[in-house]
C-alpha cells in the first residue's frame, strides 16, 4: 500500500487527467446500475405474479433493488470525488510549480542583495504544496475506498447470482426461463460494473 | 539575465532586464523594465512565466521585494504579464494596473491578492512619490486594449510592443545601426499591427512628448535622434499585412 500510494503521487502531473477520465468511464457503470434496478423491478413483478411457486426468490429481488440503489448512489458519490480529485491535483501540480519557481530563483538570487526578502513567499510556496499534497493524498485514498467498496459490493452481486441459479432452478417450469433470464442479466451487469470499476483503478494507479 | 540601468535621477531609477541566457528556446526575448522610486517600485511588463525565476533572481539584486508596489501590463499578451499568478503570490499587496479590456481575461492568470486597476481607454497618469507616470492609450498597436507608459522626467517612453524587433541571441540592448535596424522590425510591425488608423493616432500623440529613450518590450532600445526616426519610419509603414487578396 505504501509503494502504491508513493507511485500514485509520483504521477500527481497526469492525475487530474486520468481523475477526470475516471468520471467520465463512471457514467457507463451508472447505466448498468440502472440495468440492474429495471431486471430488479421485473423480478418484482415475476414473483408477485408467481405468487408461492417462486417465494424463495423473494429476498433475492429484494437484494436486487437495493443493490442498484445503492450502486446508483455509490457512483454519484465516486463521480463527485473524482472530480474534487481532478480539482486537487491540478492545484497540486500548481503548488509544486510554483515552490520549484520560487526555490530557482532563490538558488539563483544567492549573492544578491535582497536575496533574504525571498525567503518568506519561498516558505509559503513550500507550505502550500505541502498542504495541496496532504489533500491529493486524502482524496486519492477516499476515491480509492470508494472503489473498493464497489467492486466489493459486485462480489456480493456474484454470490447472490450463484444463489439464485439455484433458486431458479427449482422454480416451477413456466418461470424458470424468465428467472434465469433475470440473473443472467444481473451477472453481466455486476461482472461489467466490476470491469469499469478496476478500470478506474488502474487508471488512477498509472 | 542582463540588467542595465537606462535612467538615474535625483528621484527615481529606471532599470531594464532582458538578454536572459538561461532562456528556453523558442521563447521570444522579451525586455522587462522597473521604475524605482524611494518608496515605491513598478514593475512594467514582468513578462511571461517561464521567465519568472530570473526574473525575481535579477530583481532582488536592486530592491527588496517587499518595495514592489506595482505591476503595469501594457495588454494581455503571455509574453507580457503570464507570471502575474506568480506575482501574486510574491505581491500580495501590490497593484495591477492594466487595460480595463482585459481584467477578465488576465485573471485567468492568477490574480487573487492583487489589486487590479482598470486602466480607461483614454489613459491615466499616477504618482509614485515625486514622479508622475503617464498610461498613453496605444489600441490595437498591436492589442485592442493597449498602454505605453511615458515618464515625463527621466523622458523615456515605455513603448510595450511598438517599436519591437525580432533579433538573434546576444544582440545588443540599444540600436547601433537604425537603417540595419529598420529590416529587423518590418515584419513585426506590418503583421502585428492591426490598424494603419491607430498607427497614425499613436503616432500623433507620442510626436507631442519630449523623448529621450523610447524602450519596446522586445528587441533593442531608441535613444536620441533614433527615436524621432522611428517615428517617421511608422508613420509611413503599411501595417496590417496578413489578409492576402
Amino acid at each position: 500500500m505504501v509503494f502504491a500510494m508513493r507511485s500514485r503521487s509520483k504521477n500527481s502531473a497526469h492525475f487530474f487527467i486520468n481523475a477526470a477520465t475516471v468520471a467520465a468511464e463512471l457514467s457507463e457503470v451508472l447505466t448498468e446500475a440502472k440495468n440492474i434496478s429495471l431486471e430488479a423491478m421485473n423480478a418484482k413483478a415475476l414473483v408477485a405474479r408467481a405468487g408461492d411457486n417462486v417465494r424463495t426468490f423473494k429476498p433475492i429481488t429484494d437484494f436486487m433493488v437495493e443493490l442498484a440503489n445503492d450502486t446508483i448512489l455509490l457512483v454519484k458519490e465516486i463521480n463527485r470525488e473524482a472530480l474534487v480529485l481532478s480539482r486537487t491535483s491540478l492545484n497540486e501540480l500548481h503548488s509544486s510549480d510554483a515552490n520549484i519557481r520560487f526555490a530557482k530563483a532563490q538558488q539563483k538570487a544567492s549573492t544578491a542583495l535582497y536575496v533574504e526578502t525571498l525567503d518568506p513567499m519561498a516558505r509559503e510556496a513550500s507550505n502550500q504544496h505541502h498542504q495541496q499534497a496532504v489533500q491529493l493524498k486524502r482524496h486519492m485514498r477516499k476515491l480509492f475506498e470508494l472503489l473498493d467498496e464497489i467492486e466489493s459490493r459486485m462480489l456480493a452481486a456474484n454470490v447472490v447470482t450463484a444463489t439464485s441459479r439455484l433458486e431458479a432452478a427449482t422454480a416451477a417450469d413456466s418461470y424458470q426461463a424468465s428467472l434465469e433470464g433475470i440473473v443472467v442479466k444481473l451477472e453481466k451487469a455486476a461482472n461489467r460494473i466490476k470491469h469499469i470499476a478496476t478500470k478506474c483503478r488502474r487508471s488512477l494507479e498509472r | 539575465m542582463k540588467v542595465v540601468k537606462l535612467h538615474e535621477g535625483r528621484s527615481h531609477e529606471w532599470l531594464v532586464f532582458g538578454r536572459d541566457e538561461e532562456r528556453p528556446s523558442k521563447i521570444i526575448d522579451t525586455n522587462q523594465y522597473m521604475i524605482k522610486t524611494t518608496n515605491h517600485t513598478i514593475m512594467l511588463d514582468p513578462g511571461g512565466i517561464e521567465l519568472f525565476s530570473a526574473m525575481l533572481a535579477a530583481v532582488v539584486h536592486h530592491v527588496p521585494v517587499n518595495q514592489i508596489t506595482h505591476l503595469f501590463a501594457s495588454h494581455q499578451d503571455p509574453d507580457i504579464i503570464s507570471s502575474l499568478g506568480l506575482w501574486d503570490k510574491t505581491l500580495p499587496h501590490a497593484e495591477l494596473y492594466a487595460p480595463w479590456l482585459w481584467e477578465g481575461f488576465l485573471r485567468h492568470f492568477g490574480c487573487n491578492s492583487i489589486r487590479y486597476n482598470p486602466l480607461p481607454d483614454e489613459g491615466k497618469s499616477i504618482r509614485l512619490d515625486d514622479i508622475e507616470l503617464q498610461f498613453i492609450p496605444a489600441h490595437y498597436m498591436h492589442s485592442s486594449g493597449n498602454f505605453s507608459v511615458y515618464d515625463p522626467q527621466a523622458k523615456i517612453l515605455m513603448s510595450g510592443d511598438i517599436g519591437a524587433a525580432l533579433l538573434p541571441d546576444g544582440a545588443p540592448l540599444f540600436v547601433e545601426d537604425f537603417d540595419a535596424h529598420v529590416e529587423k522590425m518590418r515584419l513585426f510591425h506590418q503583421r502585428w499591427m492591426p490598424s494603419n488608423r491607430a498607427k497614425k493616432d499613436w503616432v500623433r500623440r507620442v510626436r507631442q512628448l519630449d523623448i529621450e529613450y523610447m524602450a519596446p518590450q522586445h528587441g533593442a532600445i531608441f535613444k536620441g535622434r533614433d527615436v524621432q526616426r522611428f517615428l517617421d519610419w511608422l508613420d509611413e509603414l503599411e501595417v496590417g499585412t496578413g489578409i492576402h487578396q
